[in-house]
């Protein structure tokens, strides 16, 4: 077995890397905040281009440039590069976040998210997650200036994610005393044609709940409130989008190439799981009358719907699962736009009471927040509304189809806490009013992002499509090469 | 010429949303403006859609005016309009009924116009769509987006209890239709087609037709509504703006009908007749409470809509009767309904636009003060009931004697609704315009132009129906035997 070291695959992460290290050292000697900003947002460009060149190939055998990880890490950039453009406007108000670091921990968060998509083994696997959500703790606690509760919320996050972690570190160990192996291709080897898995199924299981923490499944999900709410909000919406697309991609893709023999039997095991997230976060979301807070609940309930695309354990749920979250990315970082907007003039139009004639002040930004709303709630034209309805359609097509009649029946409760939402802003009445501008800082991210929302929403197929090749290619690629 | 006659149907589907373009992008400053687009917009819609009524051909039972282009391809599902007999009659009533939701709310919405304008002009896109679609994913994507538009008219420009009538019509029909999604899903899992025509031979039969049926049905009952899943209408549609209620009672509940006729009938014949008597007897109870219900108001909308609780069930009742006459009285009655109770809904804006009082108590003796205003409402009363020369006495005779056929004894019960019906309309117009002149509405201003003008066309069509069905019947003829006999196979 030769060790491959070839940089180029790699190029995209040490690029970031070298930004984020600039970042963090010679942070002291610029006066001007303003530089980390155009120093982000022009290395996600870079990176962008260099991930459209890099070749495909291995750098050792922890780390392999895909079809997966090129499409997704797309997909994360993409997520990403709103979400910079979204905290430049965040921090002009918040000035007493304004730091360079803001940036660098942004950029740290990212390489974990890039290294995790790409990793091959559960060790690498591991520490990219790891070095995915230190940079996000510290992000919250960053908000402590301006909100004391940051501190609790980011404290909330980070024992919940320390818990993860021990579940997973216990996995990886009861998966390797089964197979021999951390290496998924050698774990997928040594497991190939084995009769016994009660030891690798229950190494999985901790696995499995060690992500959950991050995806926010029943029963890890009560920091996502408390987290959501103190942190920065361009952070909120990538712990939100980003976050949960990374960890529910690998999920998938440890399905897929290491675990295959447990897919159908881990499916079984989260039906429950999945069902009673969906209904727990669409309860919860009832009374909140903190838009983040609400949002953070809904959040809980988009991860179920999500999973249930991993519920029928084959390409197609998957592809599915993997579709509704690049629909919900788009979603939620629409919203949160919004939420930043109206942080930036008040900080209390975050409490949905207030929110109370919006209408009469900005009829524009009503009417995009009646798009996410909508699109959240799952009602045609949008794309809200074509994630369910083919993940119903993978459950329909192996036989489940309780689950799915379940699962609709609790998106009519779901859809309430968006009604409600859209009850305050266009039917109740207000006195005041307050002068906005609209900065492109804003209104880029929102318009994009609605106007994807109402293209999938009406024209689908070239996105699923897009999905499900690559996850077909990939697979194709990995176990038949030639 | 030659694109829109071949593509009629999108371009009368689509049009308002040319409208709503530049009633979108115009400043706050511009409602007069928006109000003439939308108007205008509505105007050459409703001319197109009577284009479509000449271009007609009465003799194929088939589907016409068929388009049908690739929308989604891996779920084999197409962008696959077309109209039968059945459904080409409601088009022109729904781009009618819009038009005159315009020009009656034209003094009466004061804010946020262009907002009104445009869900108005999306209610009718998503309404259409519904009526045209003959691919179940575009049906069922255009029957759901209507709840957007209907949620905003109810909420925003409502009474005082608007939010409650509309989160509760929201999550009613929002429940009703997500079985239907699944229905739905399953069809085309089984057999890879959303295509209605190719759908309609498929074999089904046994457990399976019954629940499919029961998915869709629930959908359907609900919206039109049966009981009793009827207690969202009553909400709705007394909290609901003028225009609002005129929608929803002109056009958006016989959608609910439409959809048995199109999709629950001839999709399912096993189950459909196997479930008739339960859905006749339904009908049967939803004639005599309704019109009960209407006997113990004091809210004249709130009555209008019992009566539509009341009137639906002769619909239904016609439909499942199965049989060509009476259900060619469901269609027609469903046409004159919409006339008829839209007239009315906008009979009540107009005097509730000048005493904000929907109390029947607050009036009385008002044929002295707005004598125009009372013959107009007469005449709807007149219809309503079902008084021959009129269209309502031909779309009820019709469904009586088409049921008479197949089951006496359910046509004495709803020959009973009828008359309760003329009790409750009678009385309603006794104590609202006869007795003594109630000192609330003295000198109440007569009635302004464009309400005038909205009711005439309704008033026209009351009389041009009841006098002279044939022109409308004869639409429906040869698709409603080509349906029928596919039942019976």
């Amino acid at each position: 077995m030769t060790i491959e070291l070839n940089f180029g695959v790699i190029l995209s992460e040490i690029l970031l890397l070298l930004v984020g290290c600039f970042i963090f050292l010679f942070d002291r000697f610029f006066k001007n905040k303003g530089y980390a900003f155009w120093l982000t947002l022009l290395s996600l460009l870079i990176a962008s281009g260099v991930l459209l060149i890099s070749p495909f190939g291995g750098f050792t055998l922890s780390y392999q440039n895909d079809f997966f990880s090129i499409v997704f890490k797309f997909i994360v950039l993409f997520g990403a590069f709103l979400v910079v453009i979204l905290s430049k406007n965040y921090l002009t108000y918040h000035s007493q976040l304004n730091y360079g670091e803001y940036y660098g921990f942004l950029i740290l968060s990212l390489i974990g998210a890039f290294l995790m998509l790409s990793s091959m083994d559960l060790i690498t696997m591991y520490l990219s997650m790891e070095l995915m959500s230190f940079p996000v703790y510290l992000l919250i606690a960053l908000n402590f200036a301006q909100q004391r509760k940051s501190l609790e919320g980011s404290f909330k996050y980070f024992l919940a994610g320390a818990m993860g972690s021990v579940f997973l570190l216990l996995g990886m160990g009861l998966v390797y005393s089964a197979t021999g192996s951390l290496f998924f291709m050698q774990i997928a080897q040594s497991l190939f044609g084995k009769a016994e898995l009660t030891y690798v199924l229950l190494g999985f299981l901790f696995i499995l709940a060690g992500f959950s923490v991050k995806m926010s499944f029943v029963p890890f999900h009560m920091w996502a409130p408390d987290a959501y709410e103190s942190a920065p909000l361009p952070i909120t919406s990538f712990i939100a989008s980003i976050i949960k697309f990374v960890v529910i991609a690998c999920l998938i893709k440890l399905l897929m190439v290491a675990f295959i023999p447990l897919k159908a039997k881990i499916g079984q095991i989260l039906i429950p799981v999945v069902l009673l997230t969906i209904l727990i976060g669409n309860v919860l979301a009832i009374k909140q009358d903190h838009l983040i807070r609400m949002l953070a609940f809904s959040s809980i309930a988009h991860a179920g719907y999500a999973g249930l695309g991993l519920i029928t354990g084959d390409l197609i749920g998957y592809s599915f699962t993997i579709f509704y979250l690049w629909v919900y990315l788009i979603m939620t970082i629409g919203m949160f736009s919004i939420a930043v907007f109206l942080a930036n003039y008040q900080k209390d139009l975050l409490y949905i009471p207030k929110l109370s004639g919006l209408s009469q002040i900005s009829p524009g930004l009503s009417f995009l927040t009646l798009i996410f709303m909508f699109a959240l709630a799952g009602i045609p034209p949008t794309a809200g509304f074509m994630g369910k309805f083919y993940l119903f359609i993978g459950l329909v097509k192996s036989g489940y189809i309780w689950v799915a009649i379940l699962a609709v029946l609790f998106s009519v409760i779901g859809a309430y806490p968006y009604l409600r939402v859209l009850k305050f802003i266009y039917m109740e009445k207000t006195e005041e009013t307050f002068s906005y501008r609209w900065e492109p800082g804003v209104w880029f991210p929102v318009s994009i992002t609605a106007f994807l929302t109402l293209l999938i929403g009406i024209y689908p197929k070239p996105w699923v499509d897009m999905v499900y090749r690559t996850l077909y290619l990939y697979l194709t690629f990995l176990f038949y090469p030639y | 010429m030659e694109f829109l006659q071949n593509n009629l149907l999108s371009v009368i589907l689509w049009l308002p949303l040319l409208g709503a373009l530049p009633i979108f992008l115009l400043g706050k400053r511009f409602e007069y403006t928006a109000k003439c687009i939308a108007l205008f917009t509505m105007l050459i819609d409703f001319g197109l859609s009577v284009l479509l009524l000449f271009s007609f051909d009465f003799q194929n039972p088939g589907f016409q005016f068929v388009e049908k282009r690739l929308w989604i391809d891996s779920l084999n599902s197409y962008y696959f309009l077309g109209v039968d007999g059945i459904s080409i009659l409601f088009i022109p009533l729904t781009t009618l009924t819009t038009l005159l939701c315009i020009t009656i709310s034209w003094d009466s919405i004061k804010e946020k116009v262009r907002e009104f304008y445009l869900a108005l002009l999306f209610t009718n896109i998503a309404i259409v769509g519904t009526l045209c679609a003959l691919d179940l994913l575009l049906f069922y994507v255009f029957w759901e987006a209507m709840l957007i538009p209907m949620y905003l008219i109810i909420g925003i420009w409502g009474g005082p209890r608007r939010i409650y009538s509309t989160l509760k019509f929201f999550l009613y029909t929002f429940f009703g239709s997500v079985f239907m999604l699944i229905a739905i899903i399953y069809l085309f899992l089984k057999f890879g087609t959303f295509d209605y025509t190719k759908l309609l031979g498929v074999p089904l039969g046994g457990l399976t037709e019954k629940l499919l049926f029961l998915g869709f049905a629930l959908a359907f009952a609900i919206k039109i509504p049966m009981w009793p899943v009827h207690t969202w209408l009553p909400d709705a549609h007394t909290e609901a703006p003028t225009a609002g209620s005129v929608i929803l009672a002109g056009i958006l509940i016989k959608l609910g009908a439409y959809g048995f006729l199109r999709f629950g009938l001839p999709m399912f014949p096993h189950a459909a007749q196997e479930f008739a008597p339960l859905l006749l007897l339904l009908s049967v109870i939803a004639i005599i409470y309704g019109g009960l219900a209407c006997l113990a108001q004091d809210d004249l909308k709130r009555l209008i809509a019992y009566s539509s609780v009341s009137h639906m069930g002769f619909v239904t009742l016609g439909i499942f009767a199965f049989n060509p006459i009476a259900m060619k009285g469901a269609i027609l009655q469903m046409i004159n309904h919409g006339i008829v109770t839209g007239a009315l809904f906008m009979c009540v804006g107009i005097v509730y636009d000048r005493t904000h009082s929907r109390a029947i108590s607050y009036y009385g003796g008002l044929a002295s003060v707005m004598p125009v205003y009372a013959t107009f409402f007469m005449i709807f009363t007149l219809a309503s009931i079902g008084l021959p020369g009129t269209n309502g006495f031909i779309g009820e005779f019709l469904i009586l004697l088409g049921t008479f056929f197949t089951n006496k004894l359910l046509v004495v019960f709803a020959a009973l609704g009828l008359i309760i019906g003329a009790g409750y309309m009678l009385w309603l117009y006794q104590r609202v315009f006869f007795e003594r002149v109630n000192p609330n509405i003295e000198g109440l201003a007569p009635l302004r132009v464009n309400e005038f003008l909205s009711l005439l066309p309704m008033l026209v069509l009351v009389f041009l129906i009841g006098l002279y069905p044939k022109l409308f019947l004869d639409y429906m003829t040869t698709s409603i035997e080509h349906l029928l006999n596919n039942l019976r196979f």
